[in-house]
């Protein structure tokens, strides 16, 4: 076959097509087809609201996405650190991210993980952490935003989102954040 | 093993039957992005040591000048260059001339209003969400009729060819066009039509083989194409050249994943990614081998040969990168360095250490020639090769050691979050002077190939 390949235009065409695509199908086709919990959303998942979806645009318009990874991993660290007074957060199922699209899962984590942020900080202190994020949190490298602060419409719809995250499941034994 | 390489064909009549007038304007325009995105790439390098710069100014924000850096190296200055070197070596090594030089000229054309739109589109915010594919759709669309007509173009010359056996450049260069096509329409199009886990396992089997299946095979010609030729020694291996090619192809597309280990998606998955990751130490092996093969005997060219630096040292690097994504695939050490800064680390080190070393390399030894001049200054061709190499390991070593000590105080939850981010300050400040080294190189480097084209009038007087 390698021989074959190096002479003929079409044989090696045909050739990289099929190994390409035996992995490529395998890979991508039928594993959603195989695991359902890719597709049925968890018991506690509520779609998005008109508002928490413009959120959602900003947070991916400026690319919040970049720096904020939204996965709580099958890591020991990674739960206590999506926890919440000392309780430690569920790790992150496929099933809670059936809405979302796009993807936010990210692959870098220059700030903290928000998979579970929803709902543990009210929307001063946010208004407060975006207009300048070193005035509640020393030796953060957060850009401000203050273009969005200073825009209420943004603002709200950017907050409602964040509140959403990591919503799906009922952890936290005391529901007493938002108050 | 060391049978009779294949000699690569000269042309037919030298200097005369290639105009290379489509290699010429592809180069040319990835050079200036090359210089204009390596001072984005400055810029978000030192909003990292101080996070106010610029930070009240929306459209020059880190998370909008961030993906205009990731998408103008990647599309405006590598891929643009890597498409002008094969548009130089493929009608050489097939024995014609390109099948048009009009269709050519017209995708180098596109190719600019495409990245001249992403430019304004992701600075005005119009990102679409997924890592690589940030660009709107329409532009989208523009690129995948680009890539046809570059396939198109590329494939006709193919077909007349002069000679019967193909050499590894022309596989490569084949494989890159049609697995890009499938590759760029999983990442942009098919991503639309999914949500959650489903379509951020589309979104990383594109992100992987965005540069595993377009970078790798189009950067693997090229320094197939240009060891052997600027070393003037023939290649060590055909046979061996062929087991590199068609283990990549097979391979590289399965591990998408990997990506995501440790995170939500599903464990067998995980464990195929993380299995035909650690077969990608085939591919990797014997291409390397082959290209140091190739160069034994030849070390003392290394003294004043420029290309032959970048393309050796280029080999290094792809060594190491391509040592390091399988050891990263691993649940132990993905436990330690995903996410954390080892991963732009490695990135640079593929991306820029490795395939941009091929295409400067590619660029240096094309532009005299294909301009049908002399190099304006060997010895500021030789300052580029330093400032981008003492640079480059200066970003990837400091970001190395940084990455693994951000995993392990991550792995301790008794650390603070605030104080893994206020502990990795000085890596930051070395990554930024370190980048503006590199920066240097990129300067250097398109100074030189610009005083070569606009001076070549005068020395061919």
């Amino acid at each position: 076959m390698l021989g074959k390949a190096d002479q003929s235009f079409s044989v090696s065409i045909i050739a990289a097509l099929v190994l390409f695509f035996i992995g490529g199908l395998l890979t991508t086709v039928v594993p959603p087809m195989i695991d359902k919990s890719w597709s049925r959303p968890a018991p506690g998942l509520k779609p998005y609201t008109a508002e928490q979806l413009k959120g959602r645009a900003i947070y991916v318009r400026e690319g919040c996405w970049y720096c904020h990874t939204q996965q709580t991993r099958t890591l020991v660290a990674d739960t206590k650190r999506s926890g919440w007074r000392g309780v430690d957060s569920p790790v992150s199922t496929p099933d809670e991210f059936v809405y979302d699209s796009p993807h936010m899962f990210g692959t870098k984590r220059t700030g903290p993980d928000l998979s579970r942020v929803g709902g543990k900080y009210d929307t001063q202190w946010h208004r407060t952490h975006f207009r300048n994020p070193r005035d509640l949190v020393p030796g953060s490298v957060m850009p401000p935003f203050p273009w969005i602060v200073n825009n209420p419409e943004e603002f709200t719809a950017l907050v409602a989102y964040l509140q959403t995250l990591g919503r799906a499941k009922d952890w936290r034994p005391a529901k007493d954040y938002e108050k | 093993m060391a049978e009779a390489s294949i000699a690569i064909p000269a042309p037919v009549k030298p200097a005369q039957v290639h105009t290379d007038v489509t290699a010429r304007w592809f180069l040319v325009s990835a050079i200036g992005y090359f210089f204009i995105i390596g001072i984005i790439a400055l810029a978000i390098a030192a909003k990292f040591c101080w996070p106010e710069l610029l930070g009240t100014v929306p459209a020059l924000s880190y998370g909008r000048l961030r993906p205009l850096h990731v998408n103008g190296m990647l599309f405006g200055w590598l891929l643009a260059a890597d498409m002008g070197l094969t548009y130089y070596f493929i009608p050489r090594l097939c024995g014609v001339k390109l099948w048009s030089e009009k269709l050519g000229v017209a995708t180098a054309a596109l190719w600019n209003v495409i990245i001249l739109g992403a430019v304004f589109a992701l600075l005005g915010g119009y990102n679409q969400g997924f890592e690589y594919a940030e660009l709107p759709l329409p532009l989208d669309i523009l690129v995948v009729i680009a890539w046809v007509m570059y396939g198109t173009n590329l494939f006709m010359t193919i077909a007349r060819r002069k000679y019967q056996q193909m050499y590894v450049s022309i596989w490569y260069t084949m494989g890159t066009i049609l697995w890009t096509a499938f590759v760029y329409i999983t990442g942009n199009f098919a991503t639309e039509l999914t949500t959650g886990v489903n379509q951020a396992n589309l979104n990383w089997m594109y992100v992987h083989n965005a540069v595993g299946l377009i970078f790798t095979p189009v950067g693997l010609a090229i320094a197939y194409y240009f060891i052997p030729k600027s070393s003037d020694t023939p290649l060590y291996s055909h046979r061996l050249s062929m087991i590199g090619f068609w283990s990549l192809a097979f391979v590289y597309v399965w591990t998408g994943a990997h990506h995501m280990l440790h995170g939500p998606i599903s464990q067998w998955l995980q464990t195929i990614a993380i299995v035909f990751s650690v077969m990608l130490l085939i591919p990797v092996w014997s291409v390397v081998y082959n290209f140091f093969a190739t160069v034994k005997g030849q070390w003392h060219q290394m003294r004043d040969n420029v290309p032959l630096k970048f393309l050796v040292s280029g080999t290094v690097f792809y060594l190491l990168t391509c040592f390091q994504g399988p050891m990263h695939s691993l649940r132990s050490v993905n436990a330690i360095v995903s996410k954390t800064d080892w991963i732009p680390g490695h990135a640079h080190m593929a991306v820029l250490g490795c395939f941009s070393f091929f295409a400067i390399a590619g660029t240096y030894y094309v532009a005299p020639r294909a301009w049908n001049t002399k190099l304006y200054s060997e010895t500021l061709a030789n300052w580029s090769f330093w400032l981008m190499m003492v640079g480059g390991l200066g970003f990837f070593v400091t970001l190395w050691l940084g990455g693994f000590w951000q995993g392990w105080q991550w792995n301790n939850p008794s650390i603070p979050f605030i104080d893994t981010v206020v502990a990795l300050k000085p890596i930051w400040l070395v990554r930024f002077f370190s980048g503006t080294l590199i920066f240097c190189g990129i300067v250097a480097f398109a100074y030189n190939i610009m005083a070569t084209v606009v001076g070549r009038r005068a020395y061919a007087r």
